[in-house]
């Protein structure tokens, strides 16, 4: 053990004197700050535009003067995804999943806004964010630095000599593997801190903050395990440095990309606007509200009559066309719910899919890991879009419920020819102000921390078999 | 020179052939995804676009010819057609749609829907030719030209032949130019096939072609001039790799976070909210104030713009498009705020070649913010076309027959060009 440590200890004292390395850990740095601190700005910055824009649309509903129901069914509000703490380190997929939906009567709105539709080509180069730092470009530092550390000693012979000193193979990989962990350490710190910052904003986040450390750690051991591997068995360090940028290229920028592309193509996800047209079809079916002889809403009506004892809907004792708009809101969220749950299961079967290509690189798997960590992953958004189209719905029951009850029939029939029955067809604005307000935290810091474990679970596969590798390489003639 | 060039294939390494070929193939699979993307989103806007003639026989069914029902109930689908070049950088499932709906109500709550597409698979980007272009086709040739001299060098080979007469004629320039001939080869060959398959013109084909070579281009001239530094093959592989890694990832990144801190916008959510405040306030203003300011935009109805107390339509139509001009200004500034983003990075990619490239190609293939912005610009003047065809009727009193319902503006006509 001693041995191993002096052989870090050596590793390290060479790290520090190399320019390269030097330069290459402070430019990281000075990237990694760049990238908390603007990560920590903007998503501030949006977390706080978001909520503020949900408390003026929150207002503006109860602020609402005196109306009939059915225009507030139209006027609608919005829901805004909130941004958690944890995303300040990784947006995840806020920059690409709408963040603002327009509630109403009738409709199931497509989500609007979105960072990659108001900037520049550029994002579809990555986005520089703590999370990217420790993804991307830490992997490759950690390549530059420590390619060499074993093949090139052996190539000036120094491994020969250390060895008839006593030295074994495996003692050598062992403190190589050390001082680059070292280097690792110091190269994540300030992405790391960027993290510990977000979570000290939120204490009730810190442990599954904790847990996304633990993942971004893992995540750079196996870089750690790999390139000490490759420096082990490589024949030049030319060759150690080509095998390893290569793979850092394979793994990090082509498999998740390529996988991307697989799972859309294995799973194709229909258009808004197709999806929309087979939901009119569909509702042509269930019952056509525009075909007066539709056999649902005549059925409908005919029941409603029954029930109450009469022979005219003008004799029934609430206001017939609010009820009829609660059964027909109530044909179209069922259609709506059934074609957004259908759309959530392709997208769970592509991210599913992606999981599964993470054994090919553990990159899918951390990314997954820490965007499932940070709240900013697809289950999220998910989560969001029901939770949006949950309120809708009860929003909407609910104004068609003072339809039918505050709204006098006889006025409602004749409101938009005669400006009496218009006048008292209106509702008073204090029952706007009683509406609950859209409110949505995300999935709890626990649920998150589970939904990071098969990403987990991918990496440590991956240690468990670098780790075996290296042992062999271990146990072999220096 | 092609005894030179066959006896350099000769002696390239196992591992250099089977680069080579390994990035024919990945352009060739980014090709072909390409291409299949093209034909499905092709697919998805035919589909729609039939579904929507079903759905429009519907609403003339319950209409009856009442021009303010269509107005209100009548959806028309536009759409970004895939180019000939779409297959380089396909859009199917970004977030701005490739076919959506429009209606005839104030359309600044429309034209920002997003696609409801999975954001995980936008996140990780696309595998397309664009991408295997300016990430990987680089990295090869970086691999096989850093090493020219020091490689020999280190081989103990060096001086024997440099020696060799006529050496730069008969040795090295046969070398780089069979080992970058292979590079550009491995993309230009599935580029092409591409263009066969669909029908590329001619000139759009060469100005990929071009991108193409001069992006390897710059990173070939790069690669010698460190190569031909008096350093280890180790240290060149480096730098190179380095200066790869800062114009792919690191600056763009970075001019990314600078470009967007730099560039404000007007608040989309505020917008958004201001328009619905205008639209329904319209509700509760007097009719005739609201059709006053509407025929100061269209004097033209001047003399029929009189209601009574009752609902009507051209009553309620002329406040969803007062609705849309309350923030007419606040969407412009917003769409030229991207606009002056994306002119940014644009400006940028004159300092980064490799860059321009990759960004000239997503021109090419439709695909770039301009495209969008172009799009979203195509949608007003139809939606504008969709309202004017409209107005007559609506003031008229007119009923709309299925053959005025037929010859309603049609967005094919505003699809042209891309």
């Amino acid at each position: 053990m001693n041995r191993v440590r002096i052989v870090a200890g050596a590793q390290l004292r060479l790290f520090v004197r190399s320019r390269l390395a030097v330069v290459a850990l402070l430019l990281l740095a000075m990237l990694s700050g760049i990238a908390a601190i603007t990560g920590a700005a903007q998503a501030g910055r949006m977390a706080a535009d978001r909520a503020t824009a949900q408390q003026a649309a929150n207002s503006e509903f109860a602020n609402q003067p005196d109306r009939h129901p059915h225009r507030m069914v139209h006027y609608g509000t919005y829901a805004l995804r909130p941004l958690g703490p944890l995303a300040a380190f990784d947006p995840g997929v806020d920059a690409f999943a709408g963040s603002l939906i327009y509630l109403e009567g009738h409709r199931q709105n497509a989500t609007t806004l979105g960072a990659a539709r108001e900037s520049s080509g550029l994002i579809r180069f990555g986005q520089l964010t703590p999370a990217f730092v420790l993804r991307v470009l830490v992997p490759l530092l950690l390549v530059f630095v420590g390619f060499a550390m074993i093949v090139g000693e052996r190539q000036t012979g120094l491994i020969t000599l250390q060895s008839a000193q006593g030295l074994r193979m495996g003692e050598l990989i062992a403190g190589k593997a050390l001082a680059l962990a070292a280097v690792a350490g110091i190269a994540a710190l300030p992405a790391l801190a960027a993290l510990g910052w977000a979570a000290a904003q939120a204490p009730a986040e810190a442990g599954v903050a904790l847990v996304m450390a633990v993942a971004a750690l893992l995540w750079l051991g196996l870089w750690v395990l790999g390139i000490t591997l490759v420096s082990a068995r490589a024949r030049s360090a030319q060759s150690a440095l080509l095998a390893l940028v290569l793979a850092w290229a394979v793994l990090v920028v082509l498999v998740p990309r390529a996988a991307a592309g697989v799972a859309a193509l294995a799973h194709p996800l229909p258009s808004k606007a197709e999806t929309d047209l087979i939901i009119h079809a569909e509702l042509r079916q269930l019952g056509d509200s525009h075909n007066p002889a539709d056999p649902h809403f005549a059925a409908f009506k005919a029941a409603l009559l029954k029930r109450h004892g009469v022979d005219r809907v003008e004799d029934l004792p609430f206001n017939y066309r609010g009820a009829l708009s609660a059964e027909g809101e109530r044909l179209t969220s069922t259609l709506f719910a059934r074609h957004a749950a259908e759309a959530a299961g392709v997208q769970m079967q592509q991210h599913g899919l992606l999981a599964a290509l993470g054994l090919a690189s553990p990159a899918i798997g951390f990314a997954q890991a820490s965007m499932a960590g940070a709240g900013t992953d697809l289950a999220s958004h998910l989560v969001f879009l029901d939770a949006a189209e949950a309120h809708r719905y009860r929003l909407i029951q609910s104004l068609n419920g003072l339809q039918t009850y505050a709204v006098r029939a006889a006025d409602d029939a004749a409101r938009s020819r005669d400006p009496i029955a218009e006048r008292q067809s209106r509702v008073s604005a204090r029952f706007w102000a009683k509406q609950k307000p859209f409110a949505h935290r995300g999935p709890g810091p626990e649920a998150r921390a589970a939904a990071m474990l098969p990403g987990l679970a991918v990496m440590l596969i991956w240690a468990a078999v670098l780790g075996w590798l290296l042992a062999r390489a271990g146990r072999a003639q220096p | 020179m092609i005894a030179a060039l066959a006896r350099e294939w000769r002696l390239l390494a196992g591992p250099a052939r089977l680069g080579l070929l390994v990035l024919a193939l990945l352009a060739s699979v980014a090709v072909a995804l390409g291409l299949a993307d093209v034909r499905q989103t092709r697919a998805d806007i035919a589909r729609v676009q039939a579904l929507e003639a079903r759905e429009t026989q519907a609403v003339i069914g319950f209409a009856k010819g009442d021009a303010g029902e269509f107005g209100y109930y009548r959806n028309y689908p536009v759409w970004r057609a895939p180019g000939d070049l779409a297959f380089l950088a396909p859009m199917r499932g970004d977030a701005v749609p490739a076919i959506m709906r429009l209606r005839m109500l104030a359309l600044e709550g429309q034209i920002n829907d997003n696609e409801s597409a999975n954001p995980e698979l936008l996140l990780a980007g696309r595998f397309d030719f664009a991408f295997v272009m300016l990430y990987l086709a680089p990295l090869l040739l970086i691999a096989l030209l850093h090493d020219l001299w020091s490689g020999e060098r280190e081989a103990g080979r060096l001086a024997a032949l440099d020696s060799l007469p006529g050496a730069n004629r008969r040795l090295w320039s046969p070398r780089v130019v069979l080992r970058a001939g292979g590079v550009a080869a491995a993309l230009l060959l599935p580029l092409l096939a591409g263009g066969l398959f669909e029908a590329t013109a001619l000139p759009r084909l060469a100005a990929v072609a071009g991108m193409v070579l001069a992006s390897l281009g710059f990173w070939a001239l790069a690669t010698l001039a460190v190569a031909r530094m008096q350093a280890a093959s180790a240290t060149q592989a480096t730098i190179l790799a380095g200066l790869w890694f800062a114009i792919t990832l690191v600056v763009p990144a970075a001019a990314h976070l600078a470009i967007n801190a730099a560039v404000p916008l007007p608040d989309a959510a505020a917008i958004a909210r201001e328009n619905r405040e205008e639209v329904h306030a319209g509700w509760d203003r007097p009719k005739p104030q609201t059709m006053a300011r509407f025929v100061a935009l269209y004097p033209a109805y001047a003399s029929q713009a009189g209601t009574g107390v009752a609902f009507h339509w051209k009553w309620y139509f002329a406040f969803q498009q007062l609705g849309d001009l309350a923030v007419a200004g606040d969407a412009a500034a917003r769409d030229a705020g991207i606009a002056r983003r994306e002119g940014l990075a644009q400006a940028l990619g004159w300092l980064l070649p490799p860059i321009k490239a990759a960004q000239a190609v997503q021109h090419l293939a439709g695909s770039d913010v301009a495209a969008d912005l172009a799009f979203k610009a195509r949608m007003r003047s139809f939606h504008r076309a969709v309202r004017e065809y409209h107005y007559p009727y609506l003031f008229g009193g007119e009923t709309m027959t299925a053959a005025d319902v037929a010859a309603a503006p049609d967005f094919s006509a505003f699809a042209a060009g891309r």
